[in-house]
């Protein structure tokens, strides 16, 4: 049998460095280099430290440098409009959705008295221009975040109930034309205001908003519509949706479609959270749609991609709302729950959990603030939204886990309300709601 | 009827607010509001207005240009304008000065009602109301539960010790409000919209030939001493021997 080459190779290796010739090869100078060096080092650091300093200048006051002038490259004040508005919707969040969210979330319903004391907040109003009988002057998708955050924060599944028909009001005011917004937008602004809902989700895995199977097929007088939406948020019960489409020949595009309308089928959905939100899903079967119902009138009048991201990032509003309500109500029970004698936020595993919550709630909410402020300047925000609409879905999911983990066995029962923020923080991420801003 | 209601900015009554080092007020993270009781006073204000008792409903804040934005929620509520006495921030205003300033807003504007928070949560000192009274010289209705307006009279419901007493005083007339007065309501979304178009003066103490000198002066704050705790006393004869011997509030 032939030596094996490697053993062979490995033989001679170890003899080498074991023998004397290491050393007169001069393989060791090096290291005797290394030594010496660093001892005359070592000296020049001793003198230099001898060294004595002198003031060279006269000074009467200590100089500082300016902050630089101008406006700052990171301000996220809200200015004094944006407070307020966020001051009315965290107070009506308090006082009507935090207390509300149980027993909506158990019925799976929105009461009607949270509906009629949302419709006294004007949000409606805020969203129409006057020429629709609103009062909005200058719509902004930082002000929309800041609202549903706070409806968020109030409770996810009345927020999207409640915030679901501005959404597709802000959306037709957007995109539609002026005789979509006078029928269908103005009547917000009335009493007995419709019921809307935006239709986008699909019922697949890894559903993405750009490749629908819903189709719409062109036809001389209008067109006909195909498919199934799924998990529609506050579908269940609609005057109509906007239901996103692929355009046969054109691309996704969306359309306004009435409920009553022959081959619209609904279908409660009910899902893991989003419960008070009443899921549906929506089956449109060969739907003969006039051709006033594609939004905006014409092909390519609305930008798709606009859509997707603006939805993106009110579903990440809603998420950094109920991220946020959960670290302030883990905080408090970390530190008002006593075992072995003390606060269990005084244990690390607890006390730096709670604080990995705080920094990817916040997170989220930043880099959302972001995509929104970018949309209001005028600037490009898909990616951002999309960032937004990643950490929503992943670090809503991890704050809502780890708020059920905090509370131990109370995180598990329906006492606390952890458990319900966990689902709906859940199913925003894995079926965005359709919400708009 | 003219009807001035003040807005202080205070610290939000809901935070706990931390001293520094040096016995200063640590107010670098705290959140402001309109102070409670000058809710009340704008609610019953913008009621008087939709009742048809008032026809103008004007918002005055003593403060920093900050304070714009109490002003704008009390616009926001249903007031009609807004006047800022802008003062500087490191200015020391004492309850006199106050109501020094606001009297010189009454005599430009000769409201026939002025409504004030029967004191502001932040300092609580409960005098600028009274002090107001004296310098104008009407009558004034405090800790108002209930109001009315009747024939050039405002028919005051007072809270007092042990019960409730009610005044009747002549318009012009001060009345300030206590918790009970009503439920003030949100600032809905389309008034706070609207309340960015209504007019919002903003007048320095030089304009009301004002002196801002104030005698009283914040020296420092400190925490209340914490208190210690209890003891479960296991009958009336150690509670009693207790209060003798240890507390010795009785002989």
């Amino acid at each position: 049998m032939p030596p094996d080459p490697m053993a062979l190779g490995l033989n001679v290796l170890s003899r080498v460095a074991a023998s004397p010739t290491a050393e007169r090869f001069g393989l060791r100078e090096p290291i005797e280099n290394v030594v010496h060096g660093g001892t005359r080092i070592g000296f020049a650091a001793i003198q230099r430290a001898a060294r004595s300093f002198k003031p060279l200048r006269k000074l009467t006051s200590p100089e500082r440098s300016e902050p630089r002038a101008g406006a700052p490259l990171f301000d996220l004040t809200p200015d004094d409009e944006q407070e307020l508005f966020r001051e009315t919707v965290r107070r009506f969040a308090a006082d009507r959705l935090t207390p509300n969210a149980r027993a909506a979330d158990d019925a799976a319903a929105c009461p009607d008295q949270v509906r009629a004391g949302f419709e006294e907040l004007g949000l409606a109003l805020a969203v129409l221009p006057e020429a629709l009988g609103g009062a909005c002057e200058q719509r902004s998708a930082v002000t929309g975040t800041l609202i549903l955050e706070e409806l968020g924060r109030g409770d996810v599944g009345m927020a999207v109930t409640l915030a679901g028909s501005m959404s597709v009001a802000q959306l037709i005011v957007d995109c539609g034309t002026a005789e979509q917004q006078a029928r269908y937008a103005a009547p917000f602004a009335e009493e007995d205001a419709p019921r809307a809902a935006i239709a986008v989700n699909e019922g697949r895995m890894l559903f993405d908003p750009f490749v629908l199977k819903t189709r719409a097929r062109p036809k001389p007088d209008g067109f006909v519509l195909y498919g199934e939406k799924s998990l529609v948020a506050a579908g269940a019960d609609c005057d109509f949706y906007v239901v996103a489409a692929e355009l046969l020949g054109v691309g996704p595009s969306l359309f306004i479609v009435e409920s009553g309308t022959e081959g619209v089928e609904v279908m409660p959905q009910p899902a893991i959270g989003l419960r008070a939100a009443q899921t549906a899903a929506v089956r449109f079967d060969g739907v003969q749609l006039p051709s006033e119902a594609l939004l905006g009138g014409e092909i390519g009048a609305v930008d798709y991609a606009d859509f997707v991201a603006r939805m993106r990032i009110a579903n990440a509003a809603l998420a950094t709302g109920c991220a946020l309500a959960v670290v302030e109500y883990v905080v408090d029970y970390c530190n008002e729950r006593y075992a072995f004698g003390e606060p269990i936020s005084h244990r690390q595993a607890v006390a730096f959990l709670a604080a990995d919550m705080a920094i990817e709630s916040e997170g989220l909410q930043l880099v959302n603030w972001r995509a929104a402020s970018r949309a209001d300047a005028g600037r490009s925000f898909d990616k951002q939204a999309w960032m937004a609409a990643t950490l929503a879905a992943e670090k809503g999911m991890y704050v809502g886990t780890s708020g059920v983990q905090l509370l131990g066995g109370h995180g598990f029962v329906k006492e606390h309300p952890v458990e319900l923020w966990y689902r709906n923080l859940r199913a925003l991420g894995a079926a965005p709601a359709g919400l708009y801003v | 009827m003219k009807v001035l209601v003040t807005a202080k900015r205070v610290v939000d009554p809901d935070v706990k607010v931390k001293l520094d080092g040096s016995g200063n007020l640590d107010l670098s993270n705290v959140e402001y509001k309109l102070n409670p009781f000058d809710e009340y006073g704008v609610e019953e204000a913008v009621k008087l207005k939709e009742a048809g008792k008032a026809d103008e409903v004007i918002v005055v804040s003593v403060g920093t240009s900050d304070s714009q934005k109490e002003i704008r929620t009390a616009l926001a509520m249903g007031a009609d304008r807004g006047i800022l006495v802008e003062v500087d921030e490191d200015e020391d205003l004492d309850p006199l000065t106050i109501a020094k300033l606001i009297n010189g807003v009454v005599q430009r504007e000769e409201p026939q009602l002025i409504l004030l928070g029967k004191l502001a949560v932040d300092a609580e000192n409960n005098q600028v109301g009274q002090m107001l009274g004296a310098l104008t010289g009407f009558g004034q209705g405090t800790f108002a539960y209930r109001l009315d307006i009747e024939d050039g009279y405002a028919i005051v419901g007072r809270e007092v010790d042990g019960g409730t007493a009610d005044v009747k005083v002549a318009l012009p007339a001060i009345v300030t409000a206590d918790l009970r007065l009503n439920e003030p309501r949100y600032a809905s979304l389309p008034g706070i919209m609207k309340a960015k178009k209504k007019p919002l003066d903003v007048l320095t103490p030089d304009d009301l030939d004002v002196e801002v000198d104030a005698q009283v002066r914040v020296v420092g704050y400190e925490l209340p001493p914490e208190r210690a705790a209890g003891v479960i006393v296991a009958d009336v004869d150690e509670l009693i021997e207790k209060l003798r011997n240890e507390a010795k509030v009785i002989g």
